[in-house]
Formats: C-alpha cells, sequence, structure tokens
C-alpha cells in the first residue's frame, strides 16, 4: 500500500451512507484512509494509534461520545491534528461550539464535495507550512506585541513564562484582528471573514472565544489591555497600551 | 449546555414557586392569629389567601410546563434537521461523485441503490412531518369505510418486512381465536401509517435481532384489541404514556443512536383516538421487549355492507 507517503485521513461519521461516499472520494484522491462510527471507538483510535494521521473528518453527532467532546479531548491531549467538523447544525452557536472546542474547520450538512476536497487540501498544506516553518530562507510569520510573540507558521504564541498552543481558528482570528491594530473590529465582520458564518441577527456567540484569547494574551484576562471590547460593536486589538 | 440551562431555570422557578407558597402559608396563619376574634376577617383572609396559594402553585405548573415544551419542540427540530439533511447530504455526495469521477459498472449501481435508499428515508420523514400536521389542525371524517383488521394488519408486516430485508419468520401474526372476521370503520390509510409506524419502531428498537409477535382479539364484546410485542430493548414503565407525546423521544445513551423525529408514536395514538379507540404501551422492563396494544371498536354488523 502507499501508506507511507498518502497522507491519512480519519473519517468519524456513522451515517453509513455518507462514511462510505467520503471514504470513496478520499480514496480516489489519493489519500490513504480510516473509518470509525462511533464516538467512543473513534476517540479511543485518535487518542492511542499509532498511525500518523494527517487530517480528520469528524460528524458532531455520533453516539457514544460526541464529536465536540472529541475535539475537546485531543486537544486537552496535546494533539493537533487539523479537524474539520462536519455538522447538521448551522446555528451560529453550534458552529462556534465546535470551533471553541478545537475544530480547524467547518462544514454544514449538506455539503459540496468540491468544497469539502478544497477546505481538507488548505487544513493540510496549512498543517505541511508549520512543520516546515523552520526553513530558514523564508522570513518569519510572526507578530510580536508587549513581550509576546505569535508565530503564524508555528501556531504558538510564545509569553515571556509560558508557549501556548494555538488552533488554526484561533490563529486565524488573532491574524485577523493584529492585522486591523488598532481599529474597531465589528463582530459581524468576525463571523463572517473569519469563521464565513452568515447571520442577520448579532450574536454574542463569539463573546467566549474571546475570552479565551484573552486568557493567552493578557497578564490580568479579567481586565484586558490588549483585547478590548467596543461595547455594541466588538473589539478592537491594541498592540501597546 | 442548553439542556443544563433550561434544568437551572426549572429549578430555579420551582424554588421560587415552593418559597411564595411558604410566604402566603406564614402569611395566612398570621392573618389568622391576628383576627382570631373577627371571624369574618379570618374567613377572608383563608378564602384571598387561599386563592393567592392556589394561583402561585397554577403558575409554577403552567412554566414548567412550557419550559419542558419548549424542550422538545428544540430536540424536535434537531433531530428533524438531521434527518432531513442526512439523506440529503448523502444523495448529494453519490450525485456529485457520479459526476466528477469514473465509476465502474457495479459501484454505479451500488451507489444507485444508496441513493434510493435515503430518497425513502426522506420521503418517510417528510410525509411523518406533513401528516403530523394535519392531524393536529383537522378531525377527518371523508373516506371511511369497513375494513377487514387482519388483512390490514397482514399488509402492514409485509411492507414492513420488506422495508428492513427480514425474513418472514421475524414478524409473525398469530390466527385469530375462532377465526371471526375482525372489522372496523376508519380510514385505511391512516390506520396503516399507525400500524406500520408501531412496526417500524419494533424493528427500530430491537438492535439485537427482531422477534415480533402480532395479535387480534375480541375483548369486551364489541372491541378489538390488536397487540404488537416486540423482544427488543424495553421500556421503564414511567415512559408507557410520556413516548404518545408530540415530539417525545426517551432520553437515554442507547437512544441517540436509533434515530428518530419524535412523532411516529403521537400519529399512532391520534389516530387511535380519531377512530374512536386508544392505544397503550407497556413492558416488562430493559431489555425485555415492548408491547403496544391498540383497542378499536368493531364495526357495526348492519353498517359493513360487505359482511356475510
Amino acid at each position: 500500500m502507499t501508506e507511507t507517503s498518502a497522507p491519512l485521513i480519519a473519517v468519524i461519521e456513522d451515517e453509513e451512507h455518507l462514511a462510505q461516499g467520503l471514504l470513496f472520494n478520499l480514496q480516489a484522491e489519493g489519500y490513504a484512509t480510516h473509518h470509525e462510527g462511533d464516538g467512543d471507538a473513534a476517540l479511543a483510535y485518535l487518542l492511542n494509534t499509532e498511525d500518523k494521521i494527517a487530517a480528520i473528518v469528524l460528524d458532531c453527532m455520533l453516539p457514544g461520545t460526541d464529536g465536540f467532546a472529541i475535539v475537546a479531548a485531543l486537544r486537552e491531549a496535546q494533539r493537533y491534528t487539523p479537524v474539520l467538523m462536519l455538522t447538521a447544525r448551522t446555528r451560529p452557536e453550534d458552529i462556534l461550539e465546535g470551533l471553541e472546542a478545537g475544530a480547524d474547520d467547518y462544514l454544514p450538512k449538506p455539503f459540496e464535495l468540491s468544497i469539502l476536497l478544497m477546505r481538507l487540501k488548505s487544513l493540510l498544506r496549512r498543517a505541511a507550512w508549520q512543520n516546515t516553518a523552520a526553513s530558514p530562507e523564508a522570513p518569519p510569520d510572526e507578530y510580536i506585541f508587549d513581550h509576546r510573540t505569535i508565530r503564524f507558521d508555528a501556531l504558538e504564541l510564545v509569553a515571556p513564562n509560558r508557549t501556548t498552543h494555538l488552533t488554526l481558528m484561533e490563529a486565524d482570528l488573532l491574524r485577523y484582528l493584529t492585522d486591523r491594530e488598532g481599529q474597531i473590529v465589528p463582530r459581524k465582520d468576525i463571523l463572517e471573514q473569519v469563521w464565513r458564518v452568515h447571520e442577520d441577527t448579532d450574536t454574542r456567540a463569539i463573546d467566549n472565544f474571546i475570552v479565551r484569547l484573552r486568557r493567552y494574551i493578557e497578564d490580568d484576562p479579567a481586565n484586558p489591555q490588549h483585547l478590548v471590547t467596543v461595547r455594541g460593536i466588538g473589539y478592537r486589538f491594541i498592540a501597546n497600551p | 449546555m442548553n439542556i443544563t440551562r433550561r434544568r437551572g431555570a426549572i429549578a430555579f422557578f420551582i424554588t421560587l414557586g415552593v418559597l411564595l407558597v411558604g410566604l402566603s402559608v406564614a402569611l395566612q396563619v398570621g392573618w389568622i392569629i391576628l383576627n382570631d376574634r373577627a371571624v369574618a376577617f379570618a374567613v377572608l383572609g383563608v378564602i384571598l389567601f387561599s386563592l393567592l396559594i392556589a394561583g402561585v402553585v397554577l403558575n409554577t405548573v403552567f412554566l414548567v410546563r412550557e419550559i419542558r415544551r419548549n424542550e422538545r419542540q428544540d430536540s424536535f427540530l434537531n433531530a428533524v434537521s438531521h434527518e432531513l439533511k442526512t439523506p440529503i447530504a448523502s444523495i448529494r455526495l453519490y450525485l456529485e461523485t457520479l459526476q466528477r469521477r469514473s465509476v465502474d459498472e457495479e459501484q454505479r449501481q451500488q451507489f444507485y441503490r444508496i441513493m434510493l435508499t435515503d430518497s425513502d428515508r426522506l420521503l418517510a420523514t417528510v410525509e411523518q412531518v406533513l401528516k403530523a400536521g394535519q392531524l393536529g389542525q383537522r378531525h377527518r371524517q371523508q373516506n371511511r369505510t369497513t375494513i377487514d383488521l387482519a388483512s390490514l394488519l397482514m399488509e402492514c408486516i409485509n411492507v414492513t418486512l420488506q422495508r428492513h430485508h427480514l425474513g418472514a419468520d421475524s414478524i409473525i401474526l398469530e390466527p385469530v381465536p375462532g377465526a371471526v372476521r375482525l372489522q372496523v370503520v376508519g380510514i385505511p390509510e391512516d390506520l396503516r401509517t399507525a400500524i406500520i409506524n408501531v412496526l417500524d419502531n419494533a424493528v427500530k428498537y430491537s438492535p439485537e435481532g427482531v422477534r415480533v409477535r402480532c395479535s387480534l382479539a375480541i375483548t369486551r364484546y364489541t372491541w378489538v384489541t390488536l397487540r404488537i410485542s416486540d423482544t427488543g430493548m424495553g421500556l421503564p414503565s414511567n415512559e408507557y404514556k410520556r413516548i404518545f407525546k408530540r415530539f417525545y423521544r426517551v432520553p437515554g445513551r442507547s437512544m441517540v443512536k436509533i434515530k428518530g423525529t419524535g412523532l411516529g408514536l403521537f400519529l399512532v395514538r391520534n389516530i387511535a383516538r380519531q377512530h374512536g379507540g386508544d392505544v397503550t404501551a407497556s413492558s416488562a422492563g430493559a431489555g425485555l421487549g415492548t408491547t403496544i396494544t391498540f383497542t378499536l371498536p368493531l364495526a357495526n354488523p348492519e353498517g359493513s355492507p360487505d359482511h356475510s
């Protein structure tokens, strides 16, 4: 088999028909695949396997442990394999719950096959950048403020006393905010442009995410200096308060 | 997360209700003690306070019921959107696969079969939702005919066997005692839906092999009972009534695996009642199977022209 060269994609999906179709297409694209249909079995596999998994396609409604809990458990165990979540629920709260748990991207069901394959490819590409980030000729992709360094290529936040691992989504949000340093960024823009969630009503679901980022980048998360709330609108990132 | 918040809300309202009732009782006792000479005042006070207490109790009960109903509706929406979107996602995935790749003939036939199964599943969900809406709206009187229950039941059993690819001996119709013809007046299409729903459940909730027995019998001279027993997962006794509520699904781990909208048995009960009968559930316990019993009024012999 081509297991040494082909990237391995783990498909965690309990609907037999969807899983079969996904496996067929992933194999046709030249990936190696592994399938689990039960949440508990999937978690056991993902935590204990010796296989080098390149990315995980994860359904969120599973018998046993659900998708959100699986992703949270993986991150807890310091496994940062890229995770693409599939979800039949499309409320922003549900999507953000997945991203908060540590997923890197999501797709609502029913999804377009070409988009799924594209998103998966981009996850793998970003993960590959992360692995080759140490190459000396490329300029380091990082942002430095207040004795902290966000290393976008390595998905790390280096602070004086600790280094935090970021999920792709957290890194994307930080990049979005730091690119607009000093500007007010509305919640709606973050939802649409960072997470591609389109929602007409104002949602507060994003706030939990910000609270977590504050734990990473603030000396006193309860009294933020860098990532401040602009009441009624959104947030503002300030490098040097 | 949402559910714990709701549980919190329920606990809060019950506590508030109890506190208010306690306060009213204390005030009432105080009032009686203060007015123990003036009997008229005391009586008036007792009446007013009792009204107050009754009001608070009613209010609390109402609130808790509303919160519960809301909860059920929410989980129904989740279940239905899952039940609608999953087959669509699957059909779409296979169509795109066929469009995008060259697939050999055998594989292609398999994809067609999968898509057909998925479209059946989609149709079943859609019909169930539509039917529930219809039944909720109006009482249907049209198209009532005399139905021979045994042949209708046999027909439903065959449909279920075929739908789930089961052997003929997994659902058995016991011979009717006395070989009498059991006829009811009703809408055949609705009764068929009800019986198939119950049979489907019997199959669905028997993950370790399907052994379903159906029986028909006359009870109390003018009634017919139709009993459908499985040997599946069974039911705790506090769920006997609740399972017939709209959107209700028995909570628990094993239920996550078995998909459903919580409409099937609601439809069954409604249909049974529209035919002048009722339906009940019972179980010997967890893992010991469930029995669903229909009770329907027998047709009057003079009302059925083909009765011989």
